[in-house]
């Protein structure tokens, strides 16, 4: 999954780096605040670890060996953001000392491996562990299935990268300049090696740490846990989640989702204008009166068709209707989100009134 | 790094540092077999270890480009890693990969390895890769070669195709020759400082820093941990459930030593007066030649680019 040089055009490795640098930026913010300054020791260290984790060869059920990037391991330990600092680091000793991933998609390396990997790792963890014990098998279950899931995920990212140059880049002949292969074909060659195989391997090495742990070091396990009980310890309250985290959350997955559109052949049932209507198919002699009349009753839309250029460049168009779309459904989340939190909390008050008055 | 440096990295015992006689690389004899897990992460440490140590030497020697100011060398890597990447023509690319050649050899690179270096693995996995997509089944266009008919069309290698597999593996050789021609002629340590110099931030290169000095004291505790497992085992390893519970032990293990490390690593900078940040020597200076350097690549750049327009589209 470490793409080299020479598979994405320049351009999209700017993409790359347009999404990983402010997710640095953060990490180190993020990091600095949970371990003050001993975030440079812890690390560097963890980096290191993280370095040698791709060195693991992980025996799989069907005799092969496979090796893990150890994303979502780290991010269990110690938190995500921490994750996104030592798999970055991990991944530039990778690209300047051993020539394994390019220096100009080092951007687009570390969006898959070093960000997405972790978080929708210890999402699906998080949200799989729930509120159970520290020391429950339902964690180690759920390490196993959140590693399984962000190495999918960053190998999902990268297939979407590498279908996307040849829709982008070509030459005037139609000849692609960068990665030659379209969506329908990268997304089912990378997923199958890593819903079989890497992913598996990504699995038994978080779970395993995670039961290894449980069982022999459960201070380090508690490091990133507070307040999540171990044999019989009270829980501390839930942490509700915030509209904007919600929101962005949201539009988030939609945006990594936006480009399948290009993927959907032909058109979906009961969209079709008027005159592309088979009417032979429906037994009809003629397209329906009322069809005719109200096709066509609101022609004001913003971008007609998923287009503002009329056609002009249609690549474009669909990209930037996608980016407003996505942007208003996320204020809608938001809205949302903020009125039923609203609501609870005034609930939450007159109850308190009630409780009070009652005594 | 410095010669002490070196010295206490060796570690790992020669035996494991060389190729063993007589065995194929899945370590067997005879009957053919797939390497154990155990064996195959052992060689994998040991061949860090041996390809680290090799760019220390290398870039030690007298050449054209360890003569260069690594902050120039960095830039100029950057800037011809975007020109190879926006030339669209594949004469340009076998142009730039000459050069990369003439300078690995100026710069008294053994030839023979620079190339083995850059071609093993991913230009080379790259080709392979690459094969179906000059069929017309994946990309479509004048079919130049017939192989087949499928209903009374022909089906082959198209022109569009194998023009595309040949700009895709010469850009990424070109592009990690570019890399490799860098990281043997610089070393680790002058690297670094240049990259902070580049702007990026000191934080970064605490942390990468610190990171390269414990990746050698933390394989010598994988390998060790492996070692040990070999030694206790009878027989071939097995490829089962115990394998899978030793690998989560090994990496809980290792994630545990890790923290007590970093605990201990950053008490040992607190008592040496470490208070969050650190002061860097900045000792480079640009000399003429540097600058002169500067001004060939800006100009080879050039060259690609226009002569890659001239060229055609």
């Amino acid at each position: 999954m470490h793409i080299p040089d020479g598979y994405l055009s320049p351009q999209t490795c700017a993409v790359g780096y347009a999404i990983t640098v402010p997710a640095w930026a953060v990490a180190v913010r993020r990091v600095q605040r949970v371990v003050r300054n001993r975030h440079v020791p812890t690390l560097a260290v963890l980096a290191a670890v993280s370095f040698l984790v791709m060195m693991f060869n992980i025996p799989i059920p069907d005799g092969t060996t496979a090796h893990a990037i150890g994303a979502t391991i780290i991010a269990i330990l110690l938190g995500p953001w921490a994750a996104v600092l030592a798999v970055s680091v991990a991944l530039g000793f990778q690209a300047l000392l051993f020539g394994d991933g390019g220096v100009l998609a080092f951007g687009f390396n570390c969006a898959n491996m070093a960000v997405l990997a972790p978080f929708v790792g210890y999402g699906v963890y998080k949200l799989i562990a729930g509120r159970s014990e520290l020391t429950a098998p339902r964690r180690a279950l759920a390490a196993a299935v959140g590693g399984y899931a962000g190495i999918n995920a960053a190998a999902f990212a990268a297939a979407i990268e590498f279908g996307l140059q040849p829709d982008l880049f070509h030459n005037a002949a139609g000849a692609p300049l960068y990665a030659p292969y379209h969506l329908d074909q990268t997304i089912p060659a990378m997923m199958l090696a890593h819903l079989t195989i890497a992913g598996i391997a990504e699995g038994i090495l978080t779970g395993g740490v995670v039961a290894y742990l449980q069982r022999a070091n459960l201070p380090l396990l508690r490091v990133n846990h507070a307040g999540v009980a171990a044999d019989g310890e009270k829980a501390a309250a839930p942490r509700r989640g915030r509209p904007l985290r919600v929101a962005l959350g949201a539009v988030a997955v939609m945006a990594v989702l936006t480009p399948l559109g290009l993927l959907a052949p032909g058109g979906a049932f009961g969209e079709d204008a008027p005159e592309d209507l088979d009417l032979h198919k429906y037994g009809l002699s003629a397209v329906p009166s009322g069809l005719n009349k109200y096709n066509g009753f609101w022609h004001h839309a913003l971008f007609d068709g998923y287009d503002f250029t009329s056609d002009a460049h249609p690549t474009i168009g669909y990209i930037v209707s996608a980016v407003v779309g996505i942007a208003i459904v996320g204020a809608a989340i938001f809205l949302i989100t903020a009125a039923v939190r609203w609501a609870a909390a005034r609930r939450g008050a007159t109850r308190r009134h009630e409780t009070a008055e009652q005594s | 790094m410095s010669e002490q440096a070196v010295d206490e990295r060796v570690q790992v015992p020669q035996w494991l540092l060389q190729k063993e006689l007589a065995m194929c690389p899945c370590g067997c004899i005879g009957k053919r077999k797939k390497g154990g897990y155990l064996r195959k992460t052992l060689n994998g440490g040991a061949g860090l270890l041996r390809q680290v140590m090799f760019s220390d030497d290398t870039a030690r020697q007298r050449g054209l480009l360890q003569r260069v100011d690594p902050r120039v060398k960095f830039l100029s890597m950057i800037v011809l890693l975007v020109a190879a990447g926006l030339a669209r023509n594949i004469p340009t690319l076998v142009a730039v990969y000459a050069v990369t050649l003439a300078l690995a050899a100026a710069s008294r690179l053994p030839v023979g390895f620079f190339i083995k270096r850059v071609w093993l693995f991913v230009p080379i996995f790259t080709g392979i890769v690459v094969l179906p997509a000059t069929l017309s089944v994946v990309t479509h266009g004048d079919v130049v070669l017939t192989l087949w008919h499928w209903h009374g069309r022909a089906e082959g290698f198209t022109s569009q195709g194998l023009t595309s597999a040949g700009l895709v593996v010469s850009r990424v050789a070109v592009s990690i020759s570019l890399v490799v021609l860098l990281t043997l002629t610089t070393p680790w340590v002058r690297l670094l400082a240049a990259l902070r110099s580049v702007g990026v931030p000191r934080i970064f290169i605490l942390i990468i820093g610190m990171a390269y000095r414990y990746i050698f004291l933390l394989l010598n505790t994988v390998t060790d941990m492996y070692q040990a497992r070999t030694s206790r085992t009878i027989g071939a390893a097995k490829h089962d459930g115990g394998a899978r519970a030793f690998l989560g032990a090994s990496g809980g293990a290792l994630f545990g030593k890790a923290n007590q490390l970093s605990e201990e690593v950053h008490q040992a900078m607190t008592a040496r007066g470490y208070r969050g940040d650190a002061r860097t020597l900045q000792a480079f200076r640009l000399t003429g030649f540097d600058i002169a350097a500067a001004l060939c690549c800006a100009a080879l750049a050039a060259a690609i680019l226009i002569g890659d327009h001239f060229l055609g589209n």
